[in-house]
């Protein structure tokens, strides 16, 4: 019993940091645009094809054979791309959009299966595998797990830190703020509404491919897995409240450990409906989720 | 006996006058077409069509209810896959008719209806669609893990309905009527508090109409379609699985009413022969063709806001008047 505690408390927790850096930014640009960005499990995939890639491409050059050397330009080249897909995507496509929500909704679906046959056109159907940057395993607890995944442990309480810091600290932050209260009030005082869009769907596309970067590593990418990320950063949104900051890292572990007790105590083919009766269950009950407030504090 | 022919020369002459007016021409035009598909004897060409006209009625089902009544389902999969599920099951296990079977299994989507809409009522907006959302996905994980109708396999090896003629023309009158009697609902008072909730719900609430009422009137009409819509898909590709109630088929129906323009309900039959057509010849591409597809997805929805079918038509119009000279 005690074994599966244990068992419990860790794997909840690396669940829960992948959730936290999944929901966070998905959190984020709904809270301030009213945005509900489909294209946000696309944006994982993209990032990962893009390291896969990228690796791919280096080793194959002599000189280069240091791996964590080749993973972290792999990163780098990842995560700059899916910022400028962010941006990019935001004043392409949802700005001149914004007026009519289901026409976010739909051109973020469009642009989420664009990514799906974009990866499979350049690359192939196939699935891939990266090789995980952090070697061998870790034992904490009696339990032994791959070192990786305390990696994203680390990445995920720390990014999620600094976003939350720079959200009530810095001015941009204070301006991100001041959006999602009020839009028109905001742009009196003079504050450029698109600009700081961008930024939080810039942060977003940010989270989800450190996401990427940290998880990806030591498992299989295909051109599907897209669709199942944004499954999760939905739920987990839903559940902590809609835009609410604190409540999408408290809703992700919360989730987190539900999901693995489920896994353990009764199926793993059941645990996949359980978040989705949770979420109708708070739908029904409270549809602000834990701690929504409808403000983004 | 007098009275009754009298009103069937008056009928007789409205419908002249609405048939050569622009928009009764085009319609006109459209369904002779249309009906004239067979006649070339291609069965592949046959195949597709039926796919789309299947598709129109699902994809209005949703327009009735979200670009009518303003409820945005994300869930609308749910519908189509029950009673796609029971006419399959009624068909296979119990032998019955598929006429039988597909009013059995529309009946089973408008309970669904009521089942995933009295729930729902409270939720707006966004909270709404997600909660519409999460019911399809609970019932195809259902389906997907529970060994019931065939789990993960589903149903397969129906009765084909006849001849792929026969059954296009069985398709056509189903698409043509269900479209006929959703254009009558919103344009009859119905349509117009159904409206009315859309534009402002505490005004209407104030205006003494049951909003919570008529709500769920919009979720059973649109239920009921959907479920005619899902039992014919059934028919037509003479097999069911619990892939059905994936998300992808609630974005179908929402795409294809976008496309053609949202609360026209005639669109959807624009929307959904573009986007089957436009995939189907897209097809000899190979591997470019689902990138060519989703590029053309985006540029038309980022371009054309209110779908192509109204603004293209008005073109026509104006062309047409150039032609006569006036």
């Amino acid at each position: 019993m005690s074994i599966l505690l244990e068992e419990i408390l860790i794997f909840g927790t690396i669940q829960g940091a992948l959730l936290a850096l999944l929901a966070l930014g998905f959190s984020l640009v709904y809270g301030v645009g009213g945005l509900l960005n489909l294209a946000h499990g696309a944006f994982f995939l993209i990032t990962a094809y893009i390291v896969y890639w990228t690796i791919h491409l280096l080793t194959s050059i002599p000189g280069l054979s240091y791996y964590p050397l080749v993973f972290g330009i792999a990163a780098v080249v990842g995560l700059s791309s899916v910022v400028t897909i962010g941006a990019v995507t935001y004043l392409g496509l949802m700005k001149p959009l914004q007026k009519s929500h289901i026409g976010v909704v739909l051109v973020t679906f469009a642009m989420a299966f664009f990514f799906e046959q974009f990866v499979k056109f350049v690359g192939d159907p196939k699935t891939h595998y990266i090789v995980p940057v952090v070697p061998g395993t870790v034992t904490l607890l009696g339990i032994t797990f791959p070192a990786q995944l305390l990696a994203l442990v680390f990445g995920s309480v720390i990014l999620v830190t600094l976003v939350t810091l720079f959200i009530s600290k810095s001015t941009i932050g204070k301006s991100i703020r001041a959006v999602s209260q009020d839009p028109e009030a905001a742009e009196l005082v003079g504050i450029n509404t698109d600009m700081v869009m961008m930024t939080s769907v810039m942060i977003s596309a940010l989270l989800v491919g450190f996401a990427a970067v940290l998880y990806a590593p030591g498992n299989y990418i295909a051109p599907r897995i897209g669709w199942g990320y944004l499954l999760l950063a939905f739920s987990v949104t839903i559940f902590g409240g809609m835009g609410s900051i604190p409540g999408s890292i408290l809703g992700a572990y919360v989730m987190g450990y539900a999901t693995t007790l489920t896994d353990y105590l009764i199926s793993p083919s059941f645990s996949q409906i359980v978040p989705l009766i949770v979420i109708l269950v708070m739908l029904l009950v409270r549809p602000q989720g834990l701690l929504g407030k409808k403000r983004l504090q | 006996m007098m009275k009754l022919q009298f009103d069937w020369r008056s009928r007789l002459s409205r419908f002249r006058v609405w048939a050569l007016s622009f928009r009764g021409g085009i319609t006109l035009l459209c369904l002779v077409g249309l009906l004239l598909v067979p006649l070339t004897g291609r069965e592949y060409l046959a195949r597709i069509v039926i796919t789309a006209m299947i598709l129109t009625i699902f994809a209005a089902s949703w327009d009735l209810l979200a670009g009518f009544a303003g409820q945005v389902s994300f869930g609308h999969a749910a519908f189509f896959g029950i009673s796609g599920y029971v006419t399959a099951a009624f068909v296979k296990f119990v032998g019955a008719p598929w006429f039988l079977a597909i009013f059995i299994g529309t009946g089973w989507a408008v309970v669904f209806s009521l089942l995933i809409g009295i729930p729902c009522l409270r939720l707006k907006g966004p909270y709404l669609a997600l909660g519409t959302l999460a019911f399809a996905l609970i019932l195809y994980n259902l389906f997907l893990t529970g060994t019931w109708l065939g789990g993960t396999e589903g149903i397969s090896a129906l009765p084909n309905i006849g001849s792929v003629f026969v059954e296009f023309y069985i398709m056509a009158a189903f698409m043509v009527a269900s479209l006929i009697i959703m254009r009558a609902i919103v344009d009859s008072r119905l349509g117009t508090i159904l409206k009315a909730i859309r534009d402002d719900e505490v005004g209407a609430d104030a205006a003494g109409i049951n909003t919570t009422v008529y709500k769920l009137v919009a979720f059973m009409v649109s239920g009921l379609f959907a479920g005619i819509s899902g039992g014919l898909f059934v028919l037509d590709i003479t097999a069911v699985n619990p892939a059905v109630y994936q998300p992808l088929y609630s974005f179908y129906a929402i795409i294809m009413a976008s496309i053609g323009g949202i609360a026209t309900i005639y669109g959807s039959i624009v929307g959904s022969f573009l986007f089957t057509l436009l995939s189907e010849f897209l097809r000899p591409l190979a591997a470019a063709s689902l990138l060519i597809f989703a590029t053309l997805l985006i540029l038309i929805i980022r371009f054309s806001e209110e779908g192509v079918m109204n603004p293209f038509l008005e073109h026509v119009r104006d062309l047409w008047d150039k032609i006569r000279g006036r």
